[in-house]
């Protein structure tokens, strides 16, 4: 196995038409390792995930992925190398069933993860197998999303904050499917709920303003105040 | 009483014609959202294929048949070429699309000249069943129909290429991220429903006139369909096409055939109208398959 980050993300710029979004942003996550990505809403986090899976262009910069490469790259390139994308929202196929969304997961990579042992992680799942993905509760749309992506087998996870919009009773489901997924995967999270990114993630990155202005162990950040005074707290 | 029956028949063969126009655009249009002004001319182009197939080898069936698939691949051509540009720019699409048409239709004009030519019915003539006179090439017409509403069926609910191609199409950003290539599933929808558009256009030409406006004459028809029956409904399309080739038949026996067709369009804006409280009372999805 290589030495070398799973992901190295280079001090990369990425804007939205001519107004700059990130500006020099530069991250690692190692294999096995579960990194968040903390910061005000508007500073970039999304941004920054939507440019490692290659639908945002990055004007400058280089994005290096299990050894290669990877910017430029197409989002079904990325997926097929191992990298996975849940988006922020509760982003689904309209018409749909539950049982079409894995099974495109499992088709669309070269993961070979079955739908019973992915469903066997989420039983509200495979209880609602025929049901339309759109129909399903916000909690329940992140955790597809999560399924999904878990189908693919990836190397590493984008998620892109999972407990946005859920019941609080939802969050706790959803942070113990994160825990689950840090023991298969590695995991890049980007999280406003503060008790999520200290129970799942060893390190983060405070983003503010399209840079990268603090980093190092989560527990650290937090216990010293950094996290929050970055996000006003 | 066998009257009726062949009066049954026309309906039905008219219906099927209505169907058949407009399945190639449950893709283009339907699933890819492309305003496709050109679609007519993919039906000219089987035609022509059909035709110049038969002139070449004698053949007329080796020309039907050659039809569908000389079809997509234009179709695929022209998607990587030109149309992968303008999907979500609707206005856009509609200039390339017309744009595309006129330099179909001039180019088999520079070709063929606008002379008429003859694709010839090769299974020629009709029979008799139940007293009810059938041409054989209009029946033939209905069966292909069927099989192709059941085959696109099948196509998109039941392979791997069909969910792929709902998930492109439903939610293309996502789809990408989940590591189908959106582009080529757009490319193959095109092609495909390009393929389908000959084969009409092929299946067509022994019971048309067959000169460079031949796609004009199904352009409006075919929107209409697809529009009345919902578009991106593949069942939607089958019904609207019954509503409008039954509607336009009945009519013209009581009203001249121009007046029919005014009766008919309204009877489309109706639908349109209509459409949303007749789905919603009968509980269907505007979106299947």
């Amino acid at each position: 196995m290589s030495a070398s980050p799973l992901l190295e993300v280079e001090s990369i710029d990425v804007s939205y038409g001519r107004a700059p979004v990130l500006r020099g942003v530069a991250l690692e996550v190692d294999a096995n390792e579960v990194v968040c990505v903390i910061g005000r809403n508007g500073a970039g986090k999304t941004t920054l995930l939507r440019a490692v899976m290659g639908v945002l262009p990055v004007r400058r910069g280089r994005i290096r992925f299990d050894g290669r490469d990877v910017t430029g790259w197409k989002g079904h390139r990325l997926a097929r190398a191992g990298l996975a994308w849940v988006p922020q929202g509760s982003s689904v196929f309209p018409g749909l069933t539950v049982a079409d969304h894995l099974d495109i997961a499992l088709q669309a990579g070269d993961g070979s993860r079955p739908r019973a042992e992915v469903v066997e992680l989420f039983p509200v799942l495979g209880e609602r197998l025929r049901q339309e993905a759109q129909t399903l509760s916000g909690g329940e749309r992140k955790m597809l999303g999560i399924a999904q992506a878990l189908m693919a087998a990836p190397k590493l996870m984008l998620l892109d904050e999972p407990t946005e919009g859920i019941a609080p009773a939802v969050v706790a489901e959803v942070r113990t499917a994160l825990l689950r997924l840090a023991e298969v995967c590695s995991v890049a999270l980007v999280e406003q709920n503060v008790d999520t990114a200290l129970a799942v993630s060893t390190r983060a990155y405070v983003l503010e303003r399209g840079t990268v202005v603090e980093q190092g162990p989560t527990r650290h950040l937090y216990d010293s105040g950094v996290i929050r005074t970055r996000l006003g707290l | 009483m066998s009257e009726l029956l062949t009066n049954a028949f026309s309906v039905v063969s008219l219906a099927s014609v209505f169907v058949l126009i407009a399945l190639g655009l449950h893709f283009t249009f339907g699933l890819l959202g492309l305003v496709n002004l050109a679609h007519g001319e993919f039906l000219l182009l089987g035609a022509y294929i059909a035709y110049a197939v038969q002139e070449a080898s004698g053949s007329t069936v080796a020309g039907v048949v050659a039809a569908p698939f000389g079809a997509a691949l234009i179709g695929l051509v022209v998607e990587r070429a030109l149309l992968r540009f303008f999907y979500e720019r609707p206005l856009d699409s509609l200039l390339a699309t017309f744009g595309l048409a006129v330099i179909i239709r001039q180019g088999v004009q520079l070709i063929y000249s606008a002379v008429p030519r003859q694709v010839r019915d090769p299974l020629r003539g009709s029979f008799d069943l139940f007293d009810v006179n059938i041409p054989r090439w209009r029946l033939l017409i209905v069966v292909v129909d069927v099989l192709l509403v059941a085959g696109i069926g099948a196509l998109l609910s039941r392979t791997r290429f069909g969910l792929r191609a709902r998930a492109s199409v439903r939610n293309p950003e996502l789809a990408e991220t989940m590591g189908i290539d959106v582009g080529w599933v757009r490319a193959f929808v095109f092609a495909i429903g390009s393929g389908v558009a000959g084969a009409a256009g092929a299946l067509m030409a022994p019971i048309s006139t067959l000169d460079p406006e031949f796609g004009l004459l199904f352009l409006v028809n075919s929107f209409l369909v697809v529009i009345l029956g919902g578009v991106g409904s593949l069942y939607g399309l089958v019904a609207g096409g019954v509503v409008l080739g039954c509607s336009l038949a009945l009519l013209q026996f009581a009203i001249p055939t121009v007046l029919a067709q005014i009766v008919v369009l309204v009877i489309a804006v109706a639908g349109v109208r209509l459409r949303p409280f007749l789905v919603e009372r009968a509980g269907l999805s505007p979106a299947r398959p």
